[in-house]
């Protein structure tokens, strides 16, 4: 204190007593120093903060300046394509090796220029679209810059359009790639094969055993397997905003050609469908009589009414994709941006990822024969099916072709999937549209099937230290015939489990787990020690169930092993005054959980509960002390979409003695908190995925007017 | 100034700078610490100059397109739009007519005609037809035998052959043959059958072994096909020798009849291993094909992605290590389908024919066919006819992936033998039932329909049937809802009872809901299937005249059981029930589900016994039905069941009024 206040004095009145001039150099030197100081602070901090930024490292020049390659005349020109290639044939798939991520390395050749011996261009370097799609590579998880790990070569030689290229001379620009070894493992892109005049469907260029994700591919061409079908970029999908339209919105026709370059022969063949059909089909076609300026792609006539394009696609329900000199063309892409049906006709195209994507639901194929038939075959497309189909283009196009990314990215995944099947993406996520994934639910035990009673439950039970009450579940449970082993979960750190002498002695095998921790969620840990199928979880002081009850629980559990089988059953309503979800424990008409104090379920849930829990419910549910059975009710009905089964009348486990409605003798306080577990898991998930129903399982011939002693499971009817 | 002071204050100055100077040559990396992203440090360069990139599509420069029409399409070229003459099927409706080759049938061809024969595709003559059938004989190999009559090119011929054949490759004829090549198989166009056994069964055929969904810990993980047949597996789990370091465990070598018993099933690529497949499929075992050279079968419209492993065969220790470090779901799930598989599709020839021509159906309806769903989710392609409805939603088996839900009303349907003050009542009853959105009068009698019918609050409307007991399973336009509650002028029931029956069946669409079971079994000293009428702790039959199931069972059972089947019942009307629960268990693969039904003690022995049409006649018959049925599905598909669905409250000791369905309890 004293020290600092000296100092105060002092300090400010170093300068005042400097002379004049002296003052005026020590301040300017002094903020030199600082100015300087300030400067490095902001270098040290400030470029690598731009370094960590995605692009800070990639090199900035111009195209002008890449390195020039000569191609001498003599240089080797690749072999044409295998027809025979198959990925265990002409893929080099040691070059992928394991991988945890199960993900393939690509590699991008640098970008050159090629010339030959004349120092003429081989082609113009690249394309604006061959040059996002290597930067879409080069940003993916795919990408590698160490040339020696790669799996897949990508040679930034631009082979998207054929028209420009030198055949030849492109071939072997190839072929001097550093590690092209016959092509094997590399992958071009092709957007526009073949060339007047026969328009071969597959990219011209020799290209030995390299694979091809071609635009336009034929049955003859497409080496199944092993190329890759794309679709030909419609670069109208960047430069128009076609908002979605809703599916089954009212379309003004019903069938919509667009296309400009059309064979007469097939123009003839649609006009008159337009003429039969009058005002429902349109058949445009390209304008002759613009004004200077107007964009000729962006407009489409139909005599002298001039239309929008692609805006007038969004006025079909369905839209003709006829092919031209090439079997791909960028009109799909279009019609399914526009949500509109396309009706494919071009014999034997190969449609764009046809290997994952179902065209099915996004389109119909008409053959070249029947192109007058058409419109009879649309109209016999139910309107449910149409307005599915739409929904389907449009997902198809959003996910798939709208941009050169989207279609790089789909490509490579191909690829990826028949390197890893084990990791492959499943149909569904390749075809369902966003809102059917999020609505469906696919039941992991989806199998119909009775498991066969000989294989009996293991029951499993929860104890922390009530020993004598233990040992008492232990003799009841043992009763049960088809039990087949007893797993004890010994919750308690702090003391051992009575010696083996003194527990009791059962016909089936007794363990004993001993947990690291005193959690409830022990007793949903998939132990190596359950050999069954079938769990009973059962708490300590569960002694009230007759073996008859629990054997009858244990049948139901067989003819219903997706689902969650147990005694007393709650609800779960939703309060309108509080305007939130409330459980009830009253003896209602209605069951939406049932108590896991003893409850059969299949072991995999198990699994799920300890590793798939959504969010952070299991941590919740420790921290509490609570609710663990509402964890695995919502678990077990989201997971499957289906009720649990309430079994027997059995409406409550504690207090046998006790006949009052078990809902006055609970404390209130319990209940507020299981109220705020339902509501907590219903945000967890994102929905409420429990299912009311009205019934529960009774034996057959339960309280039927028959001789008791003839009745399977007579010890049963207690509540 | 004092000296020290300015000595100081010059030192910290050159502190300062020395610390600058330093700084600036060795930057303090520690501030941010440098993350070199590893593969991106390079990428791909940011152009300066790309906004100038022209376009790879210049639709100015695309020439003027002058497509060359169809070519004649040749033989090894052929594509379905090429080669197929879709317009001779009428009404889009395949019939097929076989040309059965001269002289002695071979076993195999006598095989596949029994199973098509009543089926309904089989056309009786040739005009009729719009595929013809050529079963290439098998006796001399390398010739094909005599071409049958009107070949026309092999133009709309499909040449079956149930093993791999040497002569396949016809004109513009599709194949169907077993484990074909995949580099001449034309996808689209031929069609891939399994390789089966010798002796495979016609009908019904073994259902998958699968006993349990998951596998049992410690479970063998790995089988390998061997050359000559059979299966080894090891107790380590490396299979090969030259492969693993450690020793490869002791070897156990399974002959070739018996299944596999473990978790995945190692098939290497050779055609000649094609036959273990169906194998490891039997036994769910999860095939891992290594780099196959054959196509798989109905690889069509089977997505084999979700049941079997396609690998690489050079990477033997990656397969491996992926296999075992496989998540318990993915197994689960390819497990089950296997099974789903083995029993929709391959296990009997007749499934196979069948599946065969459903695949060639599914093409010529083109967009209206079968969606990929119902080929690859129970209970598959066979049992789910596509011209029910265009919509999943409207099926009793897809709710869950659709995330629909069953509709919340039904029609009656009544069945009326003889007029009567029963149906009356019974009309009220069922009309008193808030879910009740119609009721039909499936009119029966001898007698006119009277002209006038009690008031209801819901449409009434009479269909004349034609007093056959097939007519009660006829889908009939009127029926507008996908519940159907079926009935018999008999029935006696209570509103309760309807309303609580049907808040079941809205929880199990698929299955039958019914009040009056009867059980099967297997009588070992007879050596025939029985039948129990009296009271039983089992059931696996409801009677169908009173019933809630889905409309969708009528559409299959009037369009793909046989005609023999459907003139059996039209002789013995009591077999309708047995027939029409034989049905819904070979798609459902489970029991009906058992509601409570108060009348249960007055008339034991209900609903029998009283007047003409089509209910349970005595017992000798009933089991005829059911050992005739049988027979003809090659299996008995019916399950058993010890649980009814009763309410949460029923007859319990709490009071009446918390109850919701308390007249269900009256005695």
């Amino acid at each position: 204190m004293c020290a600092s206040v000296k100092y105060n004095i002092r300090g400010p009145a170093l300068i005042p007593r400097m002379k004049t001039k002296h003052r005026f150099y020590y301040v300017t030197l002094f903020s030199i120093v600082l100015l300087g100081l300030i400067a490095t602070g902001v270098f040290q901090f400030w470029p690598h903060s731009i370094e960590s930024s995605s692009d800070g490292g990639v090199e900035k020049r111009s195209i002008r300046e890449v390195p020039v390659v000569r191609l001498p005349a003599a240089s080797p020109i690749p072999e044409r394509g295998d027809l025979s290639c198959r990925m265990h044939t002409c893929f080099d798939v040691y070059r992928c090796g394991f991988n945890p991520k199960n993900k393939i390395k690509v590699y991008i050749y640098p970008l050159n220029k090629y010339v030959d011996d004349a120092g003429v261009p081989v082609s113009s370097t690249i394309s604006r679209e061959y040059n996002q799609l290597l930067m879409a590579i080069a940003d993916s998880d795919y990408y590698t810059d160490d040339i020696s790990r790669a799996c897949l070569f990508v040679p930034s030689i631009d082979v998207l359009n054929q028209n420009p290229l030198r055949i030849k001379e492109t071939a072997q620009a190839l072929a001097q790639l550093s590690r092209w070894d016959r092509g094997t493992n590399h992958l071009l892109f092709n957007m526009l094969p073949g060339g007047p005049p026969d328009y071969n469907t597959a990219l011209d260029v020799p290209r030995d055993r390299a694979l091809l994700a071609g635009g336009g591919f034929s049955t003859w061409t497409y080496r199944q397997g092993y190329d890759v079908s794309i679709p030909v970029f419609s670069p109208l999908s960047t430069e128009v905003v076609l908002p979605e339209k809703a599916p089954g919105s009212p379309r003004r026709y019903f069938l919509l050609s667009s296309q400009m370059a059309i064979h007469p022969e097939y123009r003839e063949d649609l006009e008159a469908l337009q003429a039969k059909h009058k005002e429902s089909v349109l058949v445009l076609d390209k304008c002759t009589n613009l004004s200077e300026g107007v964009l000729s792609v962006r407009k489409r006539c139909h005599q002298h009414q001039v239309f929008d394009y692609p805006q007038v696609l969004q006025e079909a329900t369905f839209c003709v994709v006829l092919r031209g000199a090439r079997l791909g063309q960028a009109v799909l892409s279009d019609v399914l941006q526009a949500g509109c049906v396309p009706v494919v006709i071009a014999d034997s195209y190969i449609l764009p990822f046809s290997e994952v994507l179902d065209w099915k639901r996004a389109s119909v194929v008409v053959p070249e024969e029947k192109m007058s038939d058409m419109y009879s075959i649309l109209q016999n497309i139910p309107q449910r099916q149409i307005e599915e189909m739409q929904r389907q283009a449009r997902w198809f196009w959003e996910a798939y072709f709208q941009s050169i990314k989207a279609i790089a990215l789909a490509t490579l995944q191909i690829i990826n999937d028949r390197i890893y099947p084990y990791a492959a993406i499943s149909y569904e996520e390749w075809n369902d549209p966003p809102s059917v994934k999020w609505t469906s639910v696919s039941n992991p035990l989806f199998l119909p099937l009775i498991p066969p009673q000989s294989q009996g439950f293991t029951a499993i039970v929860l104890t922390y230290d009530r020993v004598e009450s233990l040992f008492r579940v232990i003799t009841e449970v043992s009763k049960v015939p088809s039990l087949s082993k007893l797993l004890v979960v010994w919750n308690n750190q702090n003391k051992n489990p009575p010696e083996e002498s003194l527990w009791p002695k059962i016909r089936v095998p007794l363990k004993v787990v001993r947990t690291a921790e005193n959690k409830l969620s022990n007793r949903f840990f998939p132990y190596d020690e359950i050999e069954t199928e079938a769990v009973l979880a059962i708490d300590d002081d569960i002694i009230m169930l007759t073996s008859d009850e629990l054997q009858f629980g244990y049948e139901v559990w067989r003819e219903f092993p997706d689902r969650l089988v147990g005694y007393p059953g709650r609800l779960h309503l939703w309060d309108h005054e509080m305007n939130k979800w409330k459980y009830e424990s009253e003896w209602t008409n209605e069951v939406s959980m049932v108590l896991t104090g003893a409850a059969f379920y299949h072991k995999y849930f198990n699994y799920l509960y300890t590793y798939k829990m959504p969010g952070d419910i299991k941590n919740w549910v420790d921290a509490h002390m609570n609710c663990e059975d509402i964890a695995m009710n919502f678990l077990v009905a989201n997971v499957t979409g289906k009720a649990v089964i309430k079994v027997t009348p059995r409406k409550k486990f504690k207090c046998p003695e006790c006949t009052a409605i078990d809902g006055l003798s609970l404390d209130q306080t319990h209940m507020v908190e299981r109220s705020e577990c339902i509501n907590k898991f219903a945000s967890v998930f994102g929905t409420m995925p429990l299912k009311v129903v009205e019934h529960r399982a009774d034996p057959v011939l339960y309280k039927d007017d028959f001789p008791e002693k003839l009745k399977s499971f007579p010890n049963i009817g207690s509540l | 100034m004092p000296l020290w002071r300015r000595k100081s204050f010059w030192l910290a100055l050159s502190v300062f700078w020395l610390l600058l100077i330093f700084l600036g040559l060795f930057p303090l990396r520690l501030a941010v610490p440098p993350r070199p992203l590893p593969g991106r440090s390079q990428g791909w360069p940011r152009w300066l100059d790309a906004a100038f990139l022209r376009s790879f599509f210049q639709p100015e420069a695309l020439p003027e397109d002058g497509p060359q029409l169809r070519q004649a399409p040749r033989g090894s070229s052929c594509t379905w739009g090429a080669c197929f003459d879709t317009s001779k099927c009428k009404g889009n409706l395949l019939k097929i007519f076989v040309h059965s080759s001269a002289g002695p049938t071979a076993e195999a061809h006598r095989r596949i005609l029994d199973s098509l024969e009543g089926s309904r595709y089989y056309a009786l003559s040739p005009a009729e037809a719009c595929l013809h059938l050529f079963l290439p004989s098998q006796d001399h190999r390398g010739a094909c035998g005599p071409l049958p009559p009107y070949w026309n090119g092999g133009r709309n011929h499909l040449v079956l052959s149930l093993y791999p054949a040497p002569c396949t490759r016809l004109g513009q004829a599709m194949v169907a043959e077993a484990s074909p090549s995949s580099d001449i198989f034309r996808p689209g166009f031929d069609v891939a059958l399994p390789y089966l056994p010798e002796a495979h069964p016609l009908r019904g055929g073994v259902p998958g072994q699968l006993r349990q969904h998951s596998p049992q810990p410690g479970a063998t993980l790995l089988a390998v096909a061997e050359e000559k047949g059979g299966w080894r597996t090891h107790a380590s789990a490396c299979p090969w020798d030259r492969h693993c370091e450690q020793d490869p465990g002791p070897q156990q070598t399974h002959p070739g009849e018996t299944l596999p018993n473990a978790t995945f099933c190692l098939i290497p690529g050779h055609r000649s291993a094609a036959s273990c497949f169906l194998q490891a499929l039997q036994a769910g075992c999860i095939p891992v094909l290594l780099s196959p050279r054959w196509e798989l079968p109905f690889s069509e419209v089977i997505d084999w992605t979700k049941a079997a492993i396609i690998a690489d065969e050079r990477l033997p220790l990656q397969v491996l290590t992926a296999l075992r470090e496989m998540l318990p779901s993915r197994i689960l799930s390819l497990r089950q389908q296997t099974q789903f598989l083995w029993t929709a599709y391959f296990s009997s020839v007749e499934k196979v024919v069948h599946t065969t021509l459903e695949i060639i159906q599914d093409r010529i309806w083109g967009a209206s066919g079968r969606p990929s769903l119902m080929w690859n989710s129970p209970p598959g392609a066979l049992l789910a006819l596509p011209t029910f409805s265009t919509s999943l939603k409207d099926f009793p088996f897809y709710h869950l992936q659709q995330g629909s839900s069953p509709e919340s009303s039904f029609s009656a349907l009544i069945w009326v033998g003889v007029s009567g003050e029963p149906l009356l009542k019974l009309i009220q009853v069922v009309a008193g039932s808030r879910h009740c959105a119609q009721i039909l009068i499936l009119w029966s009698s001898e007698e006119p329909p009277p002209d006038r019918w009690p008031e209801t609050t819901v449409p009434l409307a009479v269909i004349e049937g034609h007093r056959k007991a097939s007519d009660r399973f006829f889908p009939y336009d009127n029926i507008s809802t996908n519940a159907i509650l079926s009935l018999d002028v008999h029935s006696t029931l209570s509103t309760s009872e309807v309303d609580f029956a049907f808040a079941v069946w809205q929880s199990f669409p698929e299955r039958m809901v019914g009040f009056l079971t009867r059980n099967h079994f297997w009588n070992e000293a007879q050596g025939v299937w029985g039948y129990s009428t009296e009271l039983a702790n089992e059931f696996s039959m409801a009677f169908t005249t009173a019933a809630f199931y889905h409309r969708y069972y009528h559409t299959l059972f009037t369009h793909s059981l046989t005609k023999a089947l459907r003139t059996l019942v039209d002789d013995t009307p009591a077999c309708v029930d047995v027939l029409m629960n034989f049905l819904v268990a070979t798609v459902t693969r489970l029991p009906p589900i058992k509601v409570p039904y108060g009348r249960q003690r007055q008339d034991a022995a209900p609903l029998v016994a009283e007047g003409p049409g089509p209910r349970p006649e005595p017992q000798p018959l009933a089991q005829d039905c059911i050992n005739h049925v049988a027979t003809r599905f090659g299996h008995m598909p019916l399950v058993s069941s010890r649980v009814r669905m009763d309410p949460v409250l029923f007859k319990d000791p709490v009071s009446v009024q918390r109850k919701k369905y308390r007249s269900l309890e009256k005695p």
